[in-house]
């Protein structure tokens, strides 16, 4: 799909012309101190940060986001591309600022990146899904990338 | 190999992390998958993942990213992740013994930061889990 020179192809062009950027869906989550903690220590941490809600910088590991799923994979009316859901490619998650436990973060979903690649295996296509969460004060404390793979 | 640095003065470019080999047994993956909403056969029973093609149940992809923070913070205590950013290649199996690394590529004297290469790798020496961490340390 992509052209000689890499330049993607028309039809991924136009995709991402209409489709990134664009919010597509909205969901609360709430941080539970007990889940936060319960999640450090699965992970082996010991940092007490992370592991004791008394410490006065108690807060939820850096990735903790990282499981808060949207409620939409992708956009209503979004095109098919390739077949099934495809493969997982990895998830980049910045943590902008501390999250605390009782808060509930708001998570916004969009697009933020559409592309193909072709190598001997074949084109295959990158969508990005982002939500970015900001806690109750408006604060953006955190931005999880999914980079989901698929066959063109 | 620095065993723990207290501050960004001590971190040098192509210093390696302490290896470590964390614990990924069933009890601790089941933990996981039961806060992150994750609780799927392939990552919390041996057979079950089997029968989807697995070697035996399979540790979930952010859990290996937690694995990677935990390192981070044994040694630099204080630092604050900015970014984890981390490529699924392979299974890595519960139950086995992982290995975790890390070395620092970059660091920026002006924003305090150090960028690391993250490994996960599997018992038989396969790279399950690849990345690159941004660190900042405090001032």
């Amino acid at each position: 799909m992509s052209d000689a020179d890499g330049a993607p192809s028309t039809e991924i062009a136009a995709i991402r012309d209409r489709w990134v950027g664009l919010e597509y869906d909205w969901t609360d989550f709430e941080m539970v101190t007990e889940e936060m903690v319960a999640w450090a220590e699965a992970c082996n941490e010991t940092d007490p940060r992370f592991i004791d809600p008394n410490h006065p910088d108690f807060q939820a590991h850096p990735n903790f986001t990282a499981h808060c799923m949207s409620g939409r994979v992708l956009p209503d009316d979004f095109p098919q591309i390739g077949g099934g859901f495809g493969i997982d490619g990895g998830k980049t998650v910045e943590a902008h600022a501390p999250i605390r436990g009782g808060e509930t973060l708001s998570a916004v979903t969009t697009i933020a990146d559409l592309y193909d690649k072709t190598g001997r295996s074949g084109t295959m296509v990158f969508i990005v899904q982002r939500m970015t969460f900001h806690n109750q004060a408006g604060e953006k404390v955190s931005t999880v990338d999914w980079k989901m793979i698929r066959r063109a | 190999m620095t065993d723990q640095v207290q501050s960004f003065a001590d971190v040098e470019l192509g210093d390696d992390l302490p290896v470590e080999h964390p614990d990924v047994s069933m009890d601790r993956v089941r933990q996981f998958c039961r806060v992150s909403k994750q609780e799927f056969p392939r990552f919390t029973d041996h057979e079950a993942a089997r029968k989807e093609g697995f070697d035996g149940a399979i540790v979930p992809g952010i859990m290996s990213q937690g694995l990677v923070a935990a390192l981070i913070h044994r040694w630099a205590p204080g630092c604050t992740i900015r970014k984890i950013d981390t490529v699924f290649r392979g299974p890595l199996l519960v139950d086995s013994n992982l290995t975790v690394t890390g070395a620092v590529t970059d660091t920026d004297d002006d924003l305090r930061t150090a960028e690391l290469d993250v490994t996960v790798m599997a018992e038989d020496g396969r790279t399950g889990v690849i990345g690159t961490v941004v660190v900042e340390f405090p001032g």
